[in-house]
């Protein structure tokens, strides 16, 4: 009999188990995501107000527009429309948080940047939804923004960073993306691990290993129920963000999309369970172990801010993170609401090759130290 | 002959870091008998038992199941073996049925037969009623019978039990000393390890003691009891005033060694005790003694295993052991 139908056996086992405590297992997983889209994501939308600065070098028709158009959802208070140096100062002193120049080429600047932005870095929360508020409004005018934190602009250094991907005009929307991949992250990491080790404590592990089967199909078996099922709770996250009111414009595209992001994530984080889950003993350890590992590389994402308006101390920690591309990627189909290929192949190929080589390694070391 | 053996083991070791858990065990289990393994807590058994079932690598030493080599035929020999846990491992969450499939498939049985074989074996455990129940929500007596049913699903020509009556009550011991005898008059060979010696007593055609990873003595129960021989013991209690005439009479007329206790007598009777009892006990009518009391102390598997093993608290008393187990733990 082949390795193939012997995962399935297990894998058929493992579905069992999950089907007999249905309910306790939705629950549990959507808790965490609930609680955050409906706390935080109030949070977001109560920002009102964050006080600006703008510099318009372009002065023409459409530069008017675009600022009437950042001061009519009441988002962004224009504090004063002025000249580079005063805005700047503005910004220095603390009494606006975000000075926005319009460049003259704007809105014709092709794909140099036709706004810069530039913002205090003590203002995460309101730079995180007021920066994708001025980028969606930039973009109806075909623009592109640039952001820079307050220090980098002291040293007058003007490298551009990385725009963050997408546009909404909902912090909410903007969460949701990436409590999405936080609910298939740790679907992954909790149901397969835990699961792991009390089979190991129970004594379940042993009676497969005594079965005229492949260790590998134990792995396997385990692995493909881990990632169906964390593949299932990315799917209620996306029901729970329409019902709050995030939109998939793409369509079925989109759920296409969404699904591609997901399994591989899944993948991961289920092999990742496997992989510690054969080097931990004990339940408690393995909880810690678990929420180490999962809790910062979410927030390392960009779950709650756009990465690009990180510190720079930790701007490296989230370039590493598989789950920075992962967000990326779901914020495109989301947010966006169309696929930008480039980057689009750089995040599906980083999430990728993260799983086969978690894959990998979760093969190698479980086989070895199951026994 | 060759086939004569269910399992031949040869010069068999394991080493976990620099503790050596089983020292170089040698012996044949017959095709069809029972055969016990005892041992205190600690002694090898498990780590023995695990080699056999090829969950654990052998440092060195040859294992034979049915004339299959286990370094080349693991799989066969596994399709072959059934087993037991000493803890209860039923799936909780699944149902009897699905319990009993699920290592129906593990054990690569055809399609068609599986359901037929799953229900056979739900008749057999009594739990036909229950089939669609929850497994964890039978009593332990249930989860054990399920348990064994499960561990024959493959119809296996060998059986471990590995402690199959620990914690169980005394009708379920009863019931389950009948099912492992009904097994054996199938024709399939048992191997089961106990801590109820009464257990290995009464079942076992053939016992071996392990300890310290080593064998210390194999054979029949009643061969094992007579390595314990010194304990035939006549115990005669009678008044104070005739202690010391009739022990020495004992002592002359029988030619045995006695022993004088207060108001008791203690005559080693180790060569035919019943005769030479029955012979004492005529003489005492004979003589008109007042017998108070007249009994006979015979050698169980306890004396013959307390004589072997040592009657130290392995796990607790020894500094050394605890530390040679947690390595052992560690390695695992």
């Amino acid at each position: 009999m082949g390795l193939m139908s012997d995962s399935f056996t297990i894998f058929t086992r493992e579905m069992l188990i999950f089907k007999s405590s249905l309910r306790v297992n939705i629950i549990r997983s959507m808790m965490f995501p609930l609680v955050i889209i409906l706390f935080f994501g109030q949070l977001g939308n109560s920002i009102t107000n964050v006080p600006v600065a703008i510099t318009n070098y372009a002065n023409n028709q459409q530069s008017m527009q675009f600022i009437n158009a950042l001061e009519a959802q009441g988002t962004l208070s224009v504090y004063a429309i002025t000249d580079q140096a005063t805005a700047m100062n503005l910004l220095h002193s603390g009494q606006v948080y975000i000075t926005i120049v319009i460049l003259p080429t704007f809105p014709n600047s092709g794909t140099a940047p036709g706004v810069y932005i530039y913002y205090a870095n003590t203002q995460f929360s309101s730079i995180g939804v007021a920066l994708p508020f001025i980028e969606n409004a930039a973009a109806n005018y075909g623009s592109v923004v640039s952001s820079q934190s307050q220090a980098a602009q002291s040293s007058d250094n003007l490298v551009v960073a990385q725009p963050t991907s997408g546009a909404t005009t909902s912090y909410r929307d903007f969460l949701i993306a990436s409590v999405i991949i936080m609910a298939v992250a740790f679907g992954g990491i909790f149901s397969g691990g835990f699961s792991t080790i009390l089979d190991r404590q129970l004594g379940s592990i042993k009676s497969f290993l005594i079965a005229p089967i492949n260790k590998n199909a134990i792995v396997m078996g385990k692995m493909m129920s881990g990632t169906v099922q964390s593949i299932f709770y990315g799917f209620l996250a996306v029901l729970l963000g329409l019902l709050f009111g995030a939109q998939i414009t793409m369509g079925i595209m989109g759920f296409v999309w969404i699904f591609i992001i997901i399994l591989f994530v899944a993948l991961a984080f289920s092999a990742l369970a496997l992989l510690i889950a054969s080097r931990i003993k004990a339940i408690e350890q393995y909880a810690i172990v678990a929420q180490m590992i999962t809790l910062p590389t979410w927030f390392l994402s960009g779950a709650f801010f756009p990465a690009s308006s990180f510190p720079a101390f930790l701007q490296p920690f989230s370039v590493g993170d598989p789950l920075t591309y992962a967000t990326s990627a779901i914020r495109q189909v989301m947010l966006a609401g169309y696929v930008i290929p480039q980057e689009m192949l750089l995040d599906i190929s980083v999430i990728a090759v993260f799983s086969l080589v978690i894959v990998l390694l979760s093969f190698l070391l479980f086989k070895k130290t199951i026994d | 002959m060759p086939g004569e053996y269910a399992v031949e083991i040869s010069n068999l070791k394991k080493s976990f870091g620099d503790f050596q858990a089983v020292k170089g065990i040698s012996l044949e289990i017959k095709k069809g008998e029972i055969f016990g393994i005892l041992g205190p807590n600690g002694a090898g058994k498990t780590t023995t038992l695990n080699m056999l079932l090829g969950i654990l690598t052998p440092t060195s030493g040859k294992i034979t199941v049915e004339g299959l080599d286990i370094n080349r035929d693991s799989l066969r020999i596994k399709q072959m073996i059934g087993f037991m846990t000493q803890e209860t491992v039923v799936e909780n969450a699944l149902t009897a049925r699905d319990n009993l499939r699920l290592f129906a498939r593990l054990y690569h049985m055809p399609k068609e037969r599986v359901e037929q074989r799953v229900e056979e074996s739900l008749e057999e455990a009594a739990l036909t009623n229950f089939g669609d129940t929850a497994a964890g929500t039978f009593s332990g007596g249930m989860q054990r019978r399920l348990s064994l049913v499960r561990s024959m699903i493959q119809e296996p020509k060998i059986l471990i039990l590995d402690e199959p009556t620990t914690g169980l009550d005394v009708q379920s011991r009863v019931s389950m000393w009948d099912h492992i005898t009904s097994l054996h008059e199938k024709g399939i060979t048992v191997i089961l390890t106990t801590q109820y010696l009464e257990e290995a007593d009464a079942l076992c055609d053939r016992i071996a003691i392990i300890d310290h990873g080593e064998i210390k003595a194999l054979g029949t129960a009643s061969e094992l009891k007579r390595l314990a021989s010194e304990g035939n013991i006549l115990e005669i209690t009678v008044k104070d005033s005739e202690v010391e005439r009739i022990s020495k009479m004992i002592k002359s007329k029988f030619g045995i060694d006695t022993e004088v206790d207060g108001d008791k007598i203690k005559a080693d009777i180790q060569k035919k005790p019943l005769s030479i009892s029955i012979k004492i006990a005529q003489m005492l009518e004979k003589e008109g003694s007042d017998v108070l009391a007249f009994s006979m102390h015979l050698p169980t598997l306890d004396d013959v295993f307390i004589k072997l093993t040592g009657n130290d608290f392995r796990d607790t008393a020894s500094g050394q052991n605890v530390d040679q187990r947690a390595k052992m733990w560690r390695s695992r």
